[in-house]
């Protein structure tokens, strides 16, 4: 081969590649996401309310959350179908987008100039990532005189900052835990108890009954001689679908499962509460081993992908958004039961809360403004419910939701979820905080530690971690 | 009125303009798609962007969080002394793949083509099985090898435990110690490219040369030594290069991995890994254009060192040493 060509070639080829991979960074991103700062104003773009023959599109974007399962997905075009059938004046479309891709298309579409009329459903977490991109709906329902009393109260204040609310209530999503009513049977110990006042069914019981329910490939728990942690089919209790603000909550430090002081200027993942949270946590793993570690998890996930459908775990802990997604067809008998009560004797039973909001830079708002409202009325909020998984945010529709969960999932405790709202988190554990992608990856970075590292010294791994979310907000505020 | 009748293109100037009608498309792609946006992320590295909000001149504000704190950090020892140690972290990881991945993938493909260039019965069949895994997108191939890899039930483990007799075998993925070598271990699936691309080499090297090293008493080893690999080091410099920039651009399979997240206690934390959080996760383009750009300026060093070191150790067929 000659030089020259073998050079020019390999040449080309480096520069080629180089050149792709710098043109080829991300060309679209959002903002960080500031306090808001405005002050409630009058809706800034009230349109006149279009005229006969025009019809105002709504389009609604759907992927920060539930909503893209292909049954769904048909659910939404029918709920489309029904929308436009009883308006002239306006059209609803869904569109789909799936989750991975979500944040890019959003961004995308708001960036060209053709934000979505609404975006939702979605939770606490995907308002705190682009709060100040939000339009506050409170001139709306001033304006309107929108009625909000038949809303579970929570409902309305869980995704409401002082200069945002970001949208009707939709849903809510209490959490509690899932019992394998089979494992206990097996195990000869009593159910968890299903009234709210027991106080017996603390953090202390739930680990003596989880130990008790892990078992090794032979059948022996930690308590047996010969148990071996390295084959444990079956774990006593698990909370993994929710990162380290959500871990935490429970354990009912002032701020609860937010990191940071109220002025948001002080990392606050030392405190004590804290402290117990992530020891408890790793001796659960590493020393009692009724908590799944790291490789554990991934195997479960290899497997089925679902902790407690799988039968790899006992007692789990989720919202009722997990019996959408695990609770189908299981080969053993299960029930629900309170969250136990924490080391102070309280209980802090995390919650989540979907609903639509409407980007400040799309059109149409008046028109959006109508489709949440009928979204959320009492006529179709039961059935949009139904499509997401989510319990109605309105009281009045309690007994039709009742109703239609007994029919699913016949047999269930369904107090448990609806007394579960009075024990929710606040601040609530997604909540704004400066930074909000940053300071959650730097506590997971600490959560990983914890489900990885059996040496790992949890009151080390806590303040490593505050001293990291203490320079995020430190960096943050010397900027604005 | 009289005619005007314009001078026929000579022939060279009339190939000269369909070469240049025929590269157009690609050259109207280049600019728009690839020159636009490099140009763009250049102006983006110098502000603070987000895309909703117009960008704002910082300067070289991005680049001094980068490169500041530095003195400090190696006085204290402490890495949250650096403006960003996530960014050095994220090189870290980068580098420790690159100084394992690179060479074992150069060593592992040379091996294999210089195996499948033997004559021996259905060399055919063999070479097709070891290129087709090259061919396997690289979604596919890290869903594939997380499956592979899981400390508990993968393939892997179960092999180290009841065949080896290890009776601890590796976390890998799970374990920030392992996360690496298993992504290396991954990145040698795809070895069937730069495998065929040695074959294609080790075929052209001229019979002569061997049949005269047999003359002068040379064994297998030393035809080996002293004519096949001098003959492949244009190859070899040929692979090193796309290597090291592939290396330097490793995302899908830790993307795919680990969720996006870096972990185990992000030691699968790449750096193109953290460029894209910050673009997507943190919102900071102006940060990532930074970051971009930086990681151009060390590929394009590190290759214009590759090219420099090539006068030492490259050899072409014919040349005269020094020339």
């Amino acid at each position: 081969m000659r030089p020259t060509s073998v050079r020019v070639l390999a040449l080309s080829l480096a520069l080629g590649l180089i050149v792709s991979a710098c043109g080829g960074a991300p060309t679209a991103a959002p903002a960080d996401t500031p306090a808001p700062d405005t002050p409630t104003q009058a809706p800034a773009n009230t349109e006149a309310p279009a005229s006969s023959g025009e019809v105002a599109k709504v389009v609604i974007f759907v992927g920060f959350g539930t909503g893209t399962d292909p049954d769904q997905v048909a659910a939404q075009e029918a709920l489309a179908q029904r929308f436009n059938e009883s308006h002239t004046d306006i059209q609803m479309e869904f569109l789909i987008v799936p989750n991975e891709e979500a944040t890019e298309r959003y961004l995308a579409m708001v960036a060209g100039g053709n934000a979505p009329q609404l975006v939702g459903p979605h939770g606490t977490s995907t308002i705190a990532k682009f709060l100040d991109q939000w339009e506050d709906v409170t001139p709306y329902i001033q304006r309107d005189n929108y009625d909000l009393s038949d809303f579970y109260g929570p409902a309305t204040t869980i995704n409401k900052y002082p200069e945002l609310d970001a949208g009707l209530p939709l849903g809510l999503y209490p959490s509690f835990i899932f019992y394998n009513k089979d494992a206990f049977d097996a195990a000869g110990l009593e159910y968890p108890p299903s009234d709210y006042g027991d106080t017996s069914w603390n953090i202390e019981k739930l680990r003596e009954v989880a130990i008790q329910l892990t078992l090794d490939e032979n059948d022996l728990t930690p308590l047996d001689a010969g148990f071996d942690p390295a084959t444990i089919k079956q774990w006593g209790y698990a909370d993994t679908w929710t990162d380290m603000r959500g871990q935490m909550t429970m354990f009912g430090a002032p701020t609860q499962g937010r990191p940071t002081s109220d002025d948001q200027k002080m990392a606050l993942a030392t405190s004590a509460e804290w402290l117990f949270g992530a020891q408890w946590l790793h001796d659960g793993i590493f020393v009692d081993h009724f908590i799944p570690d790291s490789a554990g998890q991934s195997a479960i996930d290899a497997d089925t992908g679902d902790p407690f459908g799988g039968g790899h775990v006992a007692i789990w802990y989720s919202h009722t958004w997990y019996m959408s997604e695990g609770l189908n067809e299981l080969p053993f008998k299960y029930n629900i039961a309170p969250l136990f009560f924490n080391q102070k004797g309280e209980r802090i039973s995390r919650i989540h809360a979907d609903l639509f909001t409407m980007p400040k830079t799309a059109a149409n708002k008046d028109a959006a403004w109508e489709v949440m409202k009928w979204l959320v009325a009492p006529e179709q909020i039961v059935d949009v419910c139904k499509i997401y998984g989510c319990l109605p945010a309105r009281k009045s529709s309690q007994a039709a939701y009742l109703a239609y969960m007994q029919e699913r999932f016949p047999g269930l405790d369904y107090d448990v979820i609806f007394t579960a709202i009075d024990y929710l988190d606040s601040p609530h554990h997604e909540s704004w905080v400066p930074e909000w992608g940053k300071v959650n990856d730097a506590l997971n970075n600490a959560m990983s530690t914890l489900y990885t590292d059996a040496t790992a010294d949890p009151a080390v791994v806590l303040d490593t971690a505050n001293q990291d979310l203490q320079k995020i907000l430190d960096e943050y505020w010397a900027g604005q | 009125m009289a005619t005007r009748f314009r001078k026929p293109l000579s022939l060279a100037r009339r190939e000269a303009l369909a070469g240049y009608a025929f590269i157009v498309p690609w050259l109207i792609g280049f600019l728009v798609f690839t020159v636009g946006p490099m140009l763009a992320s250049l102006y983006y590295s110098f502000t603070d962007f987000n895309i909703i909000d117009p960008p704002r001149w910082v300067g070289l504000d991005n680049y001094i969080r980068v490169f500041s704190g530095i003195p400090e950090y190696l006085m204290t020892g402490d890495p949250r002394q650096l403006g960003d140690p996530l960014f050095w972290k994220s090189l870290q990881v980068t580098l420790y793949f690159a100084a394992l991945a690179l060479p074992l993938n150069l060593l592992f493909s040379f091996i294999l083509a210089v195996l499948l260039n033997q004559k021996v019965p259905g060399v055919n069949i063999w070479r097709t099985i070891f290129f087709l895994p090259s061919i396997i997108a690289g979604v596919a191939v890290a869903l594939l090898w997380v499956r592979i890899l899981n400390p508990k039930i993968g393939i892997l483990n179960v092999f180290l435990q009841d065949v080896v007799g290890i009776a601890r075998p590796p976390g890998w993925l799970q374990d920030p110690n392992w996360a690496v070598p298993a992504l290396v271990i991954m990145s040698l699936w795809g070895v069937g490219g730069s495998m065929i691309i040695y074959l294609a080499g080790l075929q052209g090297i001229s019979t002569e040369l061997y049949d005269a090293a047999k003359v002068d008493g040379a064994n297998a080893w030393h035809r080996f030594w002293a004519v096949t690999l001098p003959m492949m080091t244009p190859v070899l410099f040929y692979n090193l290069v796309l290597g090291t920039i592939g290396t330097f651009q490793y995302f899908t399979e830790v993307y795919v991995a680990t969720s996006g997240t870096g972990d185990p206690q992000r030691a699968t934390l790449f750096y193109n890994l953290y460029l894209y959080q910050n673009a997507f996760r943190y919102f900071d383009m102006g940060y990532a254009s930074t970051m971009a750009w930086i990681l151009f300026v060390i590929v394009l060093t590190l290759t214009a060192l590759i090219f420099r070191s090539s006068d030492a150790w490259v050899f072409y067929e014919g040349q005269l040493r020094g020339k």
